[in-house]
């Protein structure tokens, strides 16, 4: 018997349809769990297989859709090991029973080749930052399904009704990482067309394509004809195999019972199209039967498929969309990265991850397609810090992400993980590096950064590294990692120590375009290096490298010149459709002024005037923190330090301007967004006065240190991030624990920094118990600290019953306790 | 539709401040506090538009037999519960519906990203997300009883794990039954808190009239 993956190639292949309906109508219930019925009812299993057979079926899928050891146990007698091998005896006996029939029978052009493959369906979490299922966790879960059924022998393994493209990648690499079957994968899309957490077609072809998989395609959630869009974006874009299990419609419920509208014809018909688009392995889902099936199979069989032919676009992906290098040179943001910047080098150290985080969404803001990720230094564990990053990355930016790093265990640990298909900084010529870094980006997926260069250093001809661009693409090849999975980097040096600099990798771009129809892509900014107003020179080259056929540009895209030669150079080559990202980016330029433009009116007055002491509202930074006003109480500080000293400013104006708003929101004058509003005002406000301080080597003086938590099992932490703002505001110091605090550390972080007063926050009646539990380890342990408590679900009764020292309804009573905690003692 | 007034409503505004919202005679501009609901509402109309983008409001239910048995005890889809409040909830019920719904996970993200920036900006906008899960359900809830009384029955106001003494831990239950993760990608934690965020399930009695 040929192997599935010979009879693909060859030609039509047909799945089963649908199992769910079917047993329902035989009877299973609404909550209960269909694969024990392996066990229960095998007859019913195994009818439903020898149908599907008999309307000429070629794979069977067990009925392990739900199999995994999150619903099933270790042992007896519905362990997951005995409800998967029965599975698979029941779909063996099926097949055994049906080809026994048709050996005896006459007509020898029905025996099929028949394949059993081991189903896989969603575990039903949601993986994290979002859900609470680890990656890991999650592959270890497929692994142990996947692992019983291998053993036991199967054909191959289906990953199916997929709906997040993360959750698609774990059970993929579980897959690889257990045997060696054919992996074949079908994600379910809904009417718009993108998976449930947003991926669309194009970019699940990128994430699944660059792990490795089959055969590729969609099922369930649509009927057939709903689904021809997807099909049509999938055969355009993936090389591998398509495969197609479309409902029978959409499901609707009649009278209390599901139903489904497309009939056996209907969807015969629809799958005749499906199959003129290039759907290679057909069969069904949901509320298909074995006539929807046999029906399809009567009529595509006749057909001749579409060629299997090689697709050459180059993607990457995040989980959202991918990202095409093609046409419009791609724009790959640097600032996430140390190097030369001292803020961010602090960041990594004192694990500032907001900051870290800005610098992504800032960039995002001004364009960038791509966003480099490089936290490489010294002291800390980079493998440790990169996965962090990048996961984080992944909470709040839909950007594809570049990991960027020499350590090979932070660029595994960090592809692995992350999130779609990634670039990778990089590889080069040399033997060593390569032996590194290819099995990674076969393994996971990847578009590699290749740098010309190689043992005996950079070429100094655009022959020299056109040499070393081919032995990078035939060492990838063998590697298995395609031309298209490759990027080149040719290496712009400093045209001020060479003058010929420039135009060497000039040519080596254009030489990779013509010898190699190879991608290409440029640190630029390198090229200026030791020349005043570098942005000028900058700009200029990459107008030229883009000329010359660049697809990639790693830079700074807060860069004005960048940008500029950016817009400019895709307006006049036709890439800017109506030129809206020109005049988007022309029409919304900062506009130069002389002298300030903020400051606003009646600036002149505004020193110690005893007038705007006894009207504190009318004092203009008052009234600005007063009315939130970010970058007006910013500016006015500034000018306020002319000639007050800080401690004025902040006696005078700032504690007065929140105690106005504060007294307000307890009086319910003011609500919630303006109390916060005011607050990240004189946030400001603050930070003008500490920049100042800071220069003049000045201490903060701080009122005294908090810690603030979210207890364990809570991860809802907008209420104490609220809080935490109002009480730095009143110059506390707060030390932040975060969410999903354990007591443990709370406690330990309390004796160390031998702390006065600790908050503690949950939303979730489930989750006061652990802050109860918080609570007595603090007392247990003597800890002398008073303990304040709050949150959606919290009462004065419930703080009493966990004795706590104090109920804070909101923001401003946490403000109060605070003051009195550490008012000065007047013994 | 996200309901504005809804949102203030999260956002603590008491309902006297809410009637005037529309009101045009609010003229001090001598108070500083006032000219700045002006900004607010901006806010909030920012909120509004980018939760309506990134929202992808779904929903699954089903309609299941139940027996009310008395003392509190009632046999629910995916076993007996005790809880006074629901059995007050569904007398004369012999049918529910069970419903889950969310808004989706790309608000969980952007609320995730508006944090990094601002605190004000957060909270408005997690009220927004509020007011919008809010209303699919009551649209849903809509669609529902008007199926219900097409077919002669009374539906019961909805009400959710975590009301009165319908304790949370039914939120186990009801996703046994109904598998949101598989049809809307809703999923429940160990904590019983549903991922993505902003999503409700529910029960609605029916009375046959």
């Amino acid at each position: 018997m040929k192997t599935i993956r010979e009879k693909m190639k060859e030609g039509f292949v047909f799945f089963d349809g649908g199992c769910g309906t079917l047993l329902q109508a035989a009877g299973l219930k609404a909550g209960e769990l269909p694969e024990i019925w392996n066990i229960t009812h095998a007859d019913e299993i195994r009818k439903i297989h020898y149908d599907y057979l008999m309307a000429g079926s070629n794979i069977l899928k067990t009925n392990t859709f739900g199999a995994n050891a999150l619903k099933f146990s270790d042992d007896g007698e519905y362990s997951l090991k005995n409800v998967v091998e029965r599975a698979i005896d029941n779909a063996r006996e099926a097949v055994a029973e049906v080809e026994a029939g048709t050996s005896e029978g006459t007509d020898s052009s029905t025996a099929q080749e028949h394949y059993i493959a081991l189903d896989i369906g969603p575990l039903g979490k949601l993986l994290k930052p979002l859900g609470d299922l680890d990656f890991e966790d999650a592959v270890d879960l497929f692994r142990k399904t996947i692992a019983i059924g291998a053993a036991y022998g199967v054909d191959l393994i289906l990953i199916e009704t997929m709906n997040d493209i993360y959750e698609a990648k774990a059970a993929v690499l579980a897959a690889k990482e257990t045997c060696e079957l054919p992996v074949f994968l079908t994600t379910a899309y809904d009417a718009s067309g993108k998976l449930l957490t947003g991926a669309d077609a194009k970019a699940v072809v990128a994430v699944a394509e660059g792990l490795g998989v089959d055969a590729l395609g969609i099922n369930c959630s649509l009927g057939p004809e709903q689904m021809m869009g997807i099909v049509e974006e999938l055969a355009e874009y993936a090389s591998v195999p398509m495969i197609v299990n479309p409902n029978a419609g959409i499901p609707r419920t009649e009278n209390g019972k599901t139903v489904y509208d497309v009939t056996p014809d209907k969807f015969r018909d629809a799958m005749i199209k499906i199959a003129g688009l290039g759907g290679r392995i057909l069969g069904g889902c949901c509320g298909t039967t074995p006539q929807h099936i046999s029906s399809m199979i009567a009529a595509v069989k006749e057909m001749t498929p579409l060629p299997l032919t090689w697709k050459e676009h180059t993607l990457i992906a995040s989980y959202t969309h991918a990202v095409e290098f093609s046409g419009k040179p791609i724009l790959i943001g640097e600032r996430i990265n140390p190097t030369g910047k001292s803020k961010f080098k602090q960041a990594l150290r004192d694990h500032n991850m907001d900051y870290i985080l800005q610098e992504g969404l800032t960039q995002q803001e001004k364009k960038a397609d791509v966003l480099d990720v490089n936290v490489g230094l010294p002291e800390i564990d980079e493998a440790a810090m990169m996965t962090e990053v990048v996961m984080e990355l992944q909470g709040v930016t839909d950007l594809p992400l570049q990991i960027d790093t020499t350590d090979s265990k932070a660029m595994e640990q960090a592809l692995r993980r992350y999130n779609g298909k990634a670039m990778v900084n990089s590889v080069n010529g040399k033997e060593e590096v390569m032996r590194e870094v290819f099995p990674l980006v076969k393994k996971y997926g990847g578009l590699v950064v290749a740098l010309t260069i190689d043992e005996d250093g950079i070429p100094e001809t655009a022959e020299g590294r056109l040499a070393i661009v081919d032995k990078i693409y035939k060492k990838a090849a063998e590697y298995g990692i395609a031309k298209k999975d490759i990027i080149i980097d040719p290496l712009a040096m400093s045209v001020s120590a060479d003058k010929e600099s420039a135009k060497v990798t000039l040519d080596s771009l254009k030489g990779i375009k013509e010898r190699y129809q190879g991608r290409t892509s440029l640190g630029v900014s390198n090229i200026s290096f030791g020349l005043p107003n570098r942005d000028f020179i900058n700009a200029s080259f990459f107008t030229m490298a883009m000329q010359n056929g660049l697809d990639a540009a790693i830079m700074n895209p807060n860069s004005g010149e960048m940008m500029k030669a950016y817009h400019t150079f895709c307006a006049l080559q036709g890439y800017d459709e109506n030129f809206t990202d020109y005049i988007e980016y022309a029409s919304n330029l900062p506009v130069v002024t002389v002298g300030n433009a903020t400051g606003g009116a009646g600036m002149g007055n505004v020193t110690a005037d005893s007038k705007a002491d006894s009207d504190a509202a009318k004092d203009p930074l008052i009234e600005a923190i007063v009315k939130g006003l970010k970058e007006r109480a910013a500016h006015l500080t500034g000018e306020y330090l002319q000639t007050m000293e800080s401690i004025e400013i902040i006696d005078g104006k700032l504690i007065p301007a929140l105690d106005i708003v504060g007294k307000g929101f307890e009086e319910k004058r003011v609500f919630l967004p303006q109390l916060l509003m005011s607050a990240e005002a004189a946030k400001s406000a603050f930070d003008v006065i500490k920049e100042t301080m800071q220069s003049k080597g000045a201490a903060e003086e701080k009122k005294g240190r908090i810690i603030l938590a979210t207890v364990k099992g809570d991860i809802h932490d907008i209420g104490k991030n609220i809080v935490k703002v109002l009480l730095e505001n009143y110059g506390y110091d707060v030390i932040d624990l975060g969410k999903d605090v354990p007591p443990e550390l709370v406690v330990k972080t309390a004796k160390e920094e031998q702390i006065r007063l600790v908050g503690l926050s949950a939303l979730m009646t489930t989750t006061v118990p652990a802050m109860e539990e918080t609570i007595k380890m603090l007392h247990a342990e003597g800890v002398d600290c008073k303990v304040l408590v709050g949150g959606a679900v919290l009462t004065q009764e419930y703080a009493d019953m966990i004795h706590a020292d104090k109920y804070a309804k909101d923001a401003m009573e946490s403000v109060r306790y605070a003051e009195e905690i550490f008012a000065p003692r007047l013994d | 539709m996200i309901d504005e007034k809804e949102v203030y409503r999260y956002l603590g505004y008491n309902s006297g401040w809410i009637a005037g919202l529309n009101a045009e005679t609010k003229n001090d501009h001598d108070d500083p506090m006032d000219s700045s609901s002006e900004v607010i509402q901006g806010h909030i109309r920012e909120a509004v538009a980018s939760t309506e983008a990134a929202m992808h409001p779904k929903a699954c239910y089903g309609r299941f037999p139940i027996e009310v048995k008395g003392d509190g005890r009632i046999r629910l889809p995916y076993g007996e519960v005790v809880s006074h409040d629901l059995t007050r909830n569904l007398c004369g019920c012999k049918e529910i519906f069970l419903f889950a719904a969310t808004i989706g996970a790309e608000y969980d993200r952007l609320l995730r990203r508006i944090r990094l920036t601002s605190m004000a900006k957060a909270a408005i906008l997690q009220a927004v997300g509020a007011a919008a899960v809010e209303s699919l359900c009551n649209k849903l809830n809509d669609d529902l009883r008007k199926d219900a009384e097409a077919g002669g029955y009374k539906a019961h106001p909805r009400y959710s794990p975590g009301y009165g003494d319908y304790a949370l831990e039914n939120q186990k239950g009801i996703f046994g039954v109904l598998q949101p993760a598989r049809y809307i990608g809703l999923s429940l934690m160990d904590t019983l808190i549903m991922a993505p965020e902003k999503s409700v399930t529910a029960v609605i009695g029916l009375e046959r009239l």
